[in-house]
């Protein structure tokens, strides 16, 4: 507080640089060097788990083999089998479920704010979306476990544990990514195309349909790769609905696991070999957000190139 | 704004004073350690403390017990908590705590450790079902069936026509390592069995779906769930006690050597009649004293 107000006086003359006294641009370079250490830490944070996962987690792929190791059919770690391919189609499995009930659901509701509701609509459903952000995934987890999973259990005749509760869950914590991302992408379109598309007697739907979605593609589909993010790297929601049986799909109300849940629930005891290997499920996970986020970079370097 | 100030002032003296964006940086970085260094200050005090770590079945053994134990002995701390008998284990043998507690034997690999053993009480591991369901007894064989996957549906052991609904827990669990030798006879659980964390969330599932079978500690069977006799006998403290209920195990205390201290005074105090007698009976064991007389299997001697 006081060094913004001390130094106001002085820099706002307008004439630059050479009326700052010495002492305020000394706090200046201090200040950027803090910014400039938050930007490093950020970076540094980054690098280092990744440095540190893979130097842990290499060398199972050495001791155990590439083909076994990710080709693998049973995970069985007490028994000396590593195969992660179950938990890596689990994981697939659960995150393309999520999507396929968070993208409808969450373009809808970008859609909604955007082109249908009134002002006084938006300012309640607004907000509301975005709490679903704000909501922890634990409390996620327990309204999956205690609310949702009894109700699939009478559905599909199981305990209810399995892909089908956690593709729910984790399709409404979605929603909250994918529409605030979708809805930005929408607003950014310039007014006058809406505004042409009515004036040529277009409805709304046939607005929304023919001219603001197809406009909006790329931004909506940056929305639904950052929307598979956040439900490929979901632990602890998962982890509690998915039921953790290390098996292929069975069916929406069988016991299925993941890579996350996998890694969780047998971090506690884990050690030597099996160890190694979580730590290379760990890569494994990291490739899959690399390739989202490597993706998302493209796309927006195209968006760059058509606007 | 002064953005734009910021930017020319970035080029004009950037490269020329280097040394006063080091001092800069060096700045910053103490300020941030002297507010990580202030942000935690010591909380031991002086205080002896002792950690135990492990095993979810002893929790509310060692929990009540340290609380009582710290209450008598203000200057001490005992710090409890439960993440599996494997990596109560695997704790005390790297050195992180001082007593690691365990509900299962120690496996042949980890012999070599050479962890000193204190049995405190006996165990029995209940086979639990919904109480709706009608199903009262099993014998071994078809437990051991029911949870390798040979035995599918509840018809086949007398009950109604329903899939039946494997609930397992997962490796970390003194409970499974226990269950698993004594019924399986350490052959592997059917692969595609719920695996839950913990023995509170097997009793919730279990008590809520009528096709659900489980096992816990015959300490945590409530009234949500129904315990089923095995082999005719039902799971009670006395069919333990006189040994013929067939699913027991003992509870341990591994320490790294021959307790010492603190941590020897709490193994004491949780071996004395006043833990023993009380604590270990409320929580539904049975005190280790109780079977010496008659021959125990699988008992670690005293």
């Amino acid at each position: 507080m006081t060094e913004t107000s001390a130094h106001e006086p002085e820099s706002t003359g307008g004439a630059g640089f050479k009326r700052i006294s010495r002492a305020s641009h000394i706090k200046e370079l201090i200040l950027q060097n803090i910014f400039l250490l938050c930007a490093l830490i950020a970076v540094m944070g980054v690098a280092l788990i990744f440095v540190f996962v893979g130097v842990r987690g290499w060398p199972i792929f050495g001791e155990v083999g590439l083909g076994k190791f990710l080709g693998g059919l049973t995970w069985h770690p007490t028994a000396g089998e590593f195969g992660v391919l179950p938990l890596i189609a689990g994981s697939l499995v659960v995150t393309v479920g999520a999507m396929i009930i968070g993208a409808p659901l969450a373009i809808g509701t970008a859609v909604f704010l955007s082109e249908v509701a009134s002002r006084r609509m938006r300012s309640i459903v607004r907000p509301a979306v975005e709490l679903l952000a704000g909501v922890p995934s634990v409390v996620y987890g327990f309204f999956g476990l205690m609310i949702l999973r009894p109700v699939i259990a009478k559905m599909t005749g199981g305990l209810g544990f399995g892909p089908l509760t956690a593709c729910l869950i984790l399709g409404i914590m979605i929603v909250p990514t994918i529409s605030t991302l979708t809805e930005d992408a929408l607003g950014s379109i310039p007014g006058g195309i809406r505004e042409a598309s009515y004036a040529m007697g277009a409805t709304t739907w046939q607005t929304i349909y023919k001219v603001m979605l197809p406009a909006a593609k790329l931004g909506i589909i940056d929305a639904i790769i950052l929307g598979m993010g956040r439900a490929i790297g979901e632990t602890m929601a998962v982890l509690m609905v998915v039921g953790n049986a290390p098996v292929f799909y069975q069916g929406p109300g069988k016991p299925m696991s993941t890579l996350t849940s996998q890694i969780v629930m047998d971090m506690p005891y884990a050690t030597g070999e099996h160890r190694t290997a979580l730590f290379g499920m760990a890569i494994i996970l990291f490739l899959f957000s690399m390739a989202l986020v490597g993706g998302v970079r493209i796309l927006s370097r195209v968006k760059e190139r058509t606007a | 704004m002064p953005v734009s100030d910021v930017s020319r002032l970035k080029i004009s003296f950037g490269h020329a004073c280097t040394w006063r964006r080091m001092s800069g940086l060096l700045t910053a970085i103490l300020v941030l350690a002297s507010m990580s260094l202030s942000g935690c200050s010591q909380t031991s005090g002086g205080r002896e403390q002792i950690v135990v770590n492990g095993s979810t079945t002893i929790l509310p053994i060692a929990e009540i017990a340290a609380e009582d134990f710290t209450k008598a002995n203000p200057d001490t701390k005992v710090l409890v908590s439960g993440v599996g008998s494997s990596a109560g284990i695997e704790s005390v043998s790297s050195g992180s705590s001082d007593i690691g507690t365990s509900s299962r034997d120690l496996k042949p690999e980890e012999d070599s450790l050479g962890l000193i053993d204190t049995p405190i009480a006996y165990d029995a591991i209940a086979v639990i079902v919904n109480p709706a369901n009608h199903v009262r007894k099993l014998t071994t064989q078809q437990v051991k069936d029911i949870f390798m996957g040979k035995i599918t549906n509840w018809k086949q052991v007398g009950g109604s026509d329903l899939t039946i609904g494997l609930v397992n827990r997962d490796e970390a669990s003194g409970t499974r390592e226990a269950f698993s030798k004594v019924v399986l006879d350490s052959e592997d659980f059917d692969p595609s069995a719920v695996i839950l964390p913990g023995t509170g969330q097997v009793r919730a599932v279990v008590g809520s779906e009528a096709s659900a079978i489980g096992y816990i500690s015959l300490g945590f069977v409530n009234s949500e769930v129904r315990a089923v006799s095995i082999d005719g006998v039902e799971p009670t403290v006395e069919a333990v006690t006189a040994g013929t209920y067939p699913i027991t195990r003992v509870l341990h205390f591994f320490t790294a050597e021959q307790p010492t201290g603190l941590a020897k005074r709490y193994i004491d105090f949780v071996l004395s009649p006043s833990v023993q007698d009380t604590v270990v009976r409320d929580a539904g064991f049975i005190p280790i004293s109780a079977r010496s007389q008659s021959s125990v299997s699988g008992g670690s001697g005293d």
